[in-house]
């Protein structure tokens, strides 16, 4: 699903004459199969948010190639990585990453809205959605009114509209509590498990990176492959 | 992404900020009323000389005349060959001006004209007919008011201007000519002829009255006979005025008329090739035209900064949208939408605001417009004492003003919403997320 290869990242900072280059990833090679969740733990500053940026096309690698669900994205366009990401991945953010002044039912249409489905098949697929993350009864609440589990759900909603092979969080359970973190790592499971998704999972945390088949460890910018977690857990 | 969601979505933003959007649109309200009131000023000025012009003649109307001296038949022939050439109207002077009814005698600027040119030319009656047989004639609206009883000596003396005009008029024939019988005398305005030889007289008929002129001040006494009574009268009048004998047979007046006011400049350009000079409305026009013109440019130009004004606000409050919306659009651009999307959402936006301000300008102009051409009048009567020219506006909004007004704003609109547009689809998504890299 996911294959990168001799992927560096750099930043540059201060001015342009004196500007300094501070190197964030070295060399990485990750490989994701298809219906595999992969957990990428490491402490913080060791890149791995980079790395999420990276393969969600938030920033552009000075080095290496990406290629996703087969295609060569790292030299994609902007608008040719928002189309990418429209039809190929999910997102699932610590900050839930809702737009506030549209309600729940609003923010997870958006991805059909953009994709110019019609209005009645939107309607459909938006209350099913909505049903199947038990929120149907809180369609019309704006984020601001809902709880923070309840936020997570509907931006999980967002992130499965397209039906998306691949879905990339980033710290999904920071901001929930324990029992919303348990609801939500059990529905990622049956999400990979039903549906064959594919997660890629930033975190630093043993409890989430504990669901995942395998963990894969980033420490100063190098990539260092962990165990196959799955094997052992099965 | 469908329009339809693009303008659901814009309809919700713009909802967000009703007052700073309101406030936008009334900023473009003034700015298009204001250019398009400004433009009507030079629109009313242009038209009302236009009128005025084109009142006392035809569109289609080419005044003929020739270095060469007076117009004969054979000019005729030749002007009646070229083509679109709808009629040739040519009148031949007659020197003979008096007529009589009873104890009422008018004089009258006599001319034979050929019947069936002038009914094409398109001469139209008040009541009547166009003469048919020899004696009949044709007269001006107003040459009744010329048949008047023989003054009295000394009749206004010692009579304000006002009491001789009332006792004058008391004088005047009152009733309708129509079909009644005159008496046409051949006199001929010659101090050296003596009176006893000016005795005599033909009698014509009058089958027609020409139809009231458009200006109230405009007095048609004038009188239209036949070319077989021209052909009558004048070996009469060589009679008395034996000069008249080598008068020739030339025209006083040659008109042409053209099959439509479109064709005036080709047929001028053919008649000048022929060796003629003319003379039409539409060079006139031309050159009035192009004085006008220059003048409404500089107006719309003067109206255009204000619109320029408004665009300010405009640009002001789209940048505040998309400072304000980089997280939505940050969020938007990560799940999937293209910088063009969001381009167009944030254009769409700002022609929505533009839209409503012309919309709502351009309503705005009309009432002023009307409102202005209304009062104009009665202002002028109540503090001046004086009655404003007839058809006199000072406010004149045509489709073509509307247009170009409509066509500016827009433009400016989209223009000043250019800018924020663009810069929303360079929002970088991670600082919008507010993520760390």
């Amino acid at each position: 699903m996911i294959s990168v290869s001799d992927l560096s990242y750099a930043f540059k900072i201060g001015k342009k004459e004196k500007e300094n280059i501070v190197p964030v990833l070295h060399h990485v090679d990750l490989h994701v199969a298809e219906g595999e969740i992969v957990a990428i733990v490491g402490r913080s500053g060791s890149g791995k948010s980079t790395l999420l940026n990276l393969i969600s096309g938030f920033i552009r690698p000075q080095t290496g190639e990406i290629i996703i669900d087969g295609k060569q994205v790292s030299g994609f366009s902007e608008s040719k990585w928002a189309e990418f990401r429209l039809e190929h991945l999910g997102f699932i953010f610590q900050s839930f990453q809702l737009i506030p002044s549209m309600t729940a039912y609003e923010n997870v249409e958006l991805p059909l809205v953009l994709k110019g489905v019609s209005e009645k098949d939107r309607g459909e697929q938006t209350i099913k959605m909505l049903k199947r993350v038990g929120l149907e009864q809180y369609q019309s609440h704006y984020p601001g009114e809902l709880s923070g589990g309840q936020q997570q759900r509907v931006s999980i909603a967002r992130a499965l509209i397209l039906n998306p092979p691949l879905i990339l969080a980033d710290e999904p359970t920071g901001s929930l509590d324990s029992e919303n973190e348990k609801e939500l790592l059990n529905f990622i499971k049956e999400l990979n498990e039903k549906d064959g998704i594919t997660f890629l999972i930033i975190t630093h945390d043993h409890e989430v990176a504990s669901i995942a088949h395998r963990k894969v460890e980033i420490r100063d910018g190098y990539l260092r492959e962990g165990s196959k977690l799955h094997e052992v857990q099965r | 992404m469908k329009f339809k969601d693009k303008h659901r979505f814009v309809r919700s933003n713009m909802k967000r900020n009703k007052t700073r959007v309101w406030m936008t649109i009334l900023a473009s309200t003034m700015g298009c009323a204001f250019l398009i009131m400004l433009a009507s000023v030079g629109f009313a000025i242009h038209k009302t000389a236009v009128d005025d012009v084109m009142s006392y003649r035809l569109m289609n109307e080419i005044e003929i005349q020739s270095e060469n001296g007076p117009l004969i038949e054979e000019d005729v022939k030749k002007l009646q060959d070229i083509k679109n050439v709808k009629a040739v109207s040519r009148k031949k002077y007659v020197p003979a001006n008096e007529l009589s009814l009873g104890e009422y005698t008018g004089y009258a600027d006599v001319s034979s004209a050929n019947i069936p040119s002038e009914r094409k030319a398109g001469l139209q009656l008040e009541k009547g007919r166009m003469p048919k047989d020899k004696n009949e004639i044709v007269i001006g609206y107003h040459f009744a008011q010329e048949l008047r009883k023989e003054m009295p000596e000394n009749f206004t003396e010692g009579m304000s201007e006002e009491e001789a005009q009332k006792k004058m008029k008391k004088l005047a024939y009152d009733g309708d000519l129509l079909n009644k019988t005159l008496t046409y005398h051949m006199k001929v305005d010659n101090p050296e002829i003596k009176t006893e030889t000016q005795i005599k007289t033909v009698k014509v008929i009058v089958v027609g009255i020409k139809k009231k002129p458009n200006k109230e001040w405009i007095i048609d006494s004038s009188v239209l006979i036949t070319d077989d009574l021209h052909g009558e009268v004048m070996p009469l009048l060589s009679e008395i005025d034996p000069e008249l004998k080598n008068s020739d047979d030339s025209y006083s007046s040659v008109k042409v008329y053209t099959s439509s006011a479109e064709d005036v400049k080709a047929v001028s350009e053919e008649i000048k090739d022929k060796g003629y000079l003319t003379y039409s409305v539409v060079s006139e026009l031309k050159e009035l035209n192009i004085y006008f013109t220059l003048f409404k440019a500089g107006l719309i130009f003067i109206g255009g900064i204000a619109v320029l004004i408004a665009s300010i606000g405009i640009f002001n409050t789209m940048t505040m949208a998309v400072t304000e919306r980089s997280q939505d659009i940050g969020i938007m651009k990560a799940i999937g939408a293209t910088p063009k999307t969001i381009k167009r959402i944030f254009l769409l936006e700002s022609g929505y605001i533009g839209l409503w301000g012309v919309g709502l300008g351009t309503i705005l102009a009309y009432l002023i417009s009307y409102g202005v051409n209304f009062a104009l009048p009665i202002i002028v009567e109540q503090f001046l004492n004086e009655k404003p020219p007839e058809d006199f506006i000072l406010s004149y909004i045509p489709w073509s003003l509307t247009v170009i007004a409509v066509t500016i704003c827009m433009s400016v609109t989209l223009l000043s919403g250019w800018r924020p547009a663009a810069k929303a689809t360079t929002v970088d998504v991670l600082k919008a997320l507010r993520r760390d890299v």
